[in-house]
């Protein structure tokens, strides 16, 4: 049954942010052209540059993958990591100054915006540890892309996505004995809901799965396995849905993509997860109905 | 409990912090409940002061005080956001795992229990990012929150699993509050625990409990509240009650004594606790804590994450 939108606005109670889906995932690296390497094995293409700074926009599908590599990025205080590490999701939102400017009253921290002439203004708030959400509702009438970015020539500038790969979610490593807090964090801010105990998501069913209200972002957190391993809290891995695992990892596979193969972690039906590359990036599979 | 469940705040000694913590390892104790002024004035700048609570070997109990925080609207409010902020990153800075806020004494703030709640809830999700826990206290001249019974139902409104209840035994003695209401609070959502004691018996007054809090405290064992204080505590034991104890003594006479004799006065007041009070052994001074402690120390001494608001 097709439910018409507009008629009532149920849904803001269980969506308060309007949540629309997942514009971009970024990541931060000082070496963005071996990123690239690994992210074309993975089946995206780098379609556009940003007119300003070091930052490619690579695409497959649906997924839009941004690799930031610029030095002096304002808003990041940090030195640009060696390995590269998700710094951002850009979510869409019905409206984004409504949504940043909710999540800044229900106590976010906003982060101050710094850009360029004629460039975008994406509202942000801090995430865990530097990384950065963003909200973004430019994704209808025109694209964020064609505001900053210049497209490569001479490549499709929409790929097709390999084996059917999506947005999945992002595996999120937290302190010993915080997921209470950061399930409250998500779900205040966000809407997102914590998945039962039935849950079937990917190889590796740890910790705590949560789902953003309109099912297209899942964010999976994992405390450390003693106290003693504690090694702080970050976004640790991006996950791609795919209709057929086995089939997505064969694939992936005859491009040079290596999968962990071990008694108790290996390509199944429900998931897969990539052996990493530079030093610790590595990508999961997760089964996602087609 | 042992001797080790107990710290020193650097608020009850005299002098600049290096000498404050020095006072507090060499009388035995291994943990600290830092004053945000202790590192804000401190002569080498915020960044030393740091390096200096690392460097010490003291575990960070906690950092206060957050005032006046609740109740605020408008610019008032916005104010008080930012001031919340600045003291998140001192305390993460630290290393300190707990910020304490005390409730407001403000004529601007609201009386609305429910809007208080909604303010503390901010307050927690403003330090929820930062790995940091918000700790509540009724101050006993709080203009509208003045016991820890009312500051429960503040707590219980705020619902964030990273905000908690601290009991100051001051308050309590000064508006002679019943320990029975005790019997209400969750022991995990008590956080934290200060201790001291005063010389008299009344303090009636909003002005007469400010003065006494701020000029007079003394050592748990040196009042006369001892019965009130061991019973506090034995009470605290049996609920389960698992997090630190502080002695925060203010008292202007300490002010002018060595830091080490004011020190060793707290020492004394722990073993009276710890031996007498609870009857446990004690262990050797600077013995390691649990891999807990150790854990969230390590994961709050990684690289501060940019705060630039």
């Amino acid at each position: 049954m097709s439910i018409p939108v507009e008629r009532e606005t149920l849904s803001d109670a269980s969506n308060p942010m309007g949540i629309e889906g997942v514009e971009y995932i970024e990541y931060r690296t000082a070496r963005p052209q071996a990123l690239g390497q690994v992210l074309e094995l993975m089946g995206f293409r780098p379609v556009a540059r940003h007119r300003s700074r070091e930052v490619l926009l690579y695409r497959q599908g649906s997924m839009n993958l941004i690799i930031n590599a610029h030095a002096g990025a304002g808003s990041h205080l940090q030195p640009v990591p060696e390995v590269p590490s998700i710094a951002a999701i850009a979510v869409r939102v019905r409206d984004a100054a409504a949504a940043h400017a909710r999540a800044i009253e229900l106590g976010a921290w906003d982060v101050p915006v710094r850009v360029a002439p004629m460039e975008l203004h994406i509202p942000s708030i801090h995430g865990v540890g530097a990384s950065r959400v963003y909200f973004v509702d430019r994704h209808r009438e025109f694209s964020i892309y064609d505001v900053d970015f210049v497209p490569i020539p001479g490549v499709d500038p929409q790929p097709p996505a390999m084996s059917g790969l999506r947005w999945f979610g992002v595996v999120q490593y937290i302190g010993a004995g915080r997921t209470e807090d950061w399930v409250e964090f998500y779900r205040e801010l966000f809407g997102f809901l914590e998945l039962g105990e039935d849950r079937q998501a990917g190889v590796l069913p740890k910790g705590t799965v949560l789902r953003s209200p309109d099912g297209s972002l899942h964010l999976q957190l994992i405390e450390p396995d003693s106290v003693v391993e504690d090694g702080g809290e970050h976004f640790q891995r991006v996950a791609f849905g795919a209709p057929d695992v086995p089939a997505a990892a064969a694939a992936l596979r005859e491009r040079g993509v290596h999968f962990v193969e071990t008694e108790r972690l290996h390509v199944q039906t429900r998931g897969a997860l990539t052996r990493s590359w530079l030093g610790g990036l590595m990508f999961e599979l997760v089964h996602v109905d087609a | 409990m042992f001797i080790r469940d107990f710290g020193l705040d650097t608020i009850t000694l005299a002098g600049a912090l290096p000498g404050k913590l020095q006072a507090i390892r060499e009388a035995g104790f291994s943990q600290v409940m830092l004053s945000a002024r202790d590192i804000a004035g401190h002569a080498g700048g915020v960044d030393d002061a740091v390096a200096c609570v690392r460097a010490s070997g003291l575990r960070v109990t906690g950092f206060q005080v957050l005032r006046d925080f609740e109740g605020l609207s408008g610019h008032l409010h916005g104010y008080k956001v930012d001031v919340a902020k600045s003291m998140i990153s001192m305390c993460k800075a630290v290393g300190a795992p707990l910020l304490l806020a005390c409730s407001s004494t403000s004529q601007h703030a609201s009386a609305d229990l429910h809007a208080i709640g909604r303010d503390l809830r901010k307050l927690a999700m403003l330090a929820l990012p930062h790995g940091i826990r918000i700790v509540y206290e009724g101050l006993s001249w709080g203009r509208h929150i003045n016991e820890y019974t009312t500051a429960w139902q503040a707590v219980q409104l705020g619902d964030m699993p990273n905000l908690g209840l601290a009991i100051d035994s001051y308050h309590l003695f000064a508006t002679r509050t019943a320990l029975d209401g005790l019997d209400e609070i969750d022991p995990a959502r008590i956080f934290f625990v200060q201790l001291s004691d005063f010389m008299w018996n009344e303090v009636r007054t909003p002005e007469e409990r400010m003065a006494t809090a701020r000029t007079f405290r003394v050592f748990p064992g040196e009042g006369v509240h001892t019965p009130q204080l061991t019973e506090l505590v034995l009470r605290l034991q049996r609920m389960g009650y698992a997090g630190d104890y502080s002695f925060e003594v203010f008292n202007d006479d300490y002010q002018q004594m060595p830091p080490s004799v004011v020190a060793a006065r707290g020492r004394r007041a722990a073993e009276w606790l710890a031996e007498e009070v609870l009857r446990r052994s004690v262990p050797l001074p600077h013995e390691g804590r649990l891999d807990r402690t150790a854990a969230l120390a390590r994961r709050l001494s990684g690289p501060p994450a940019p705060i630039e608001a």
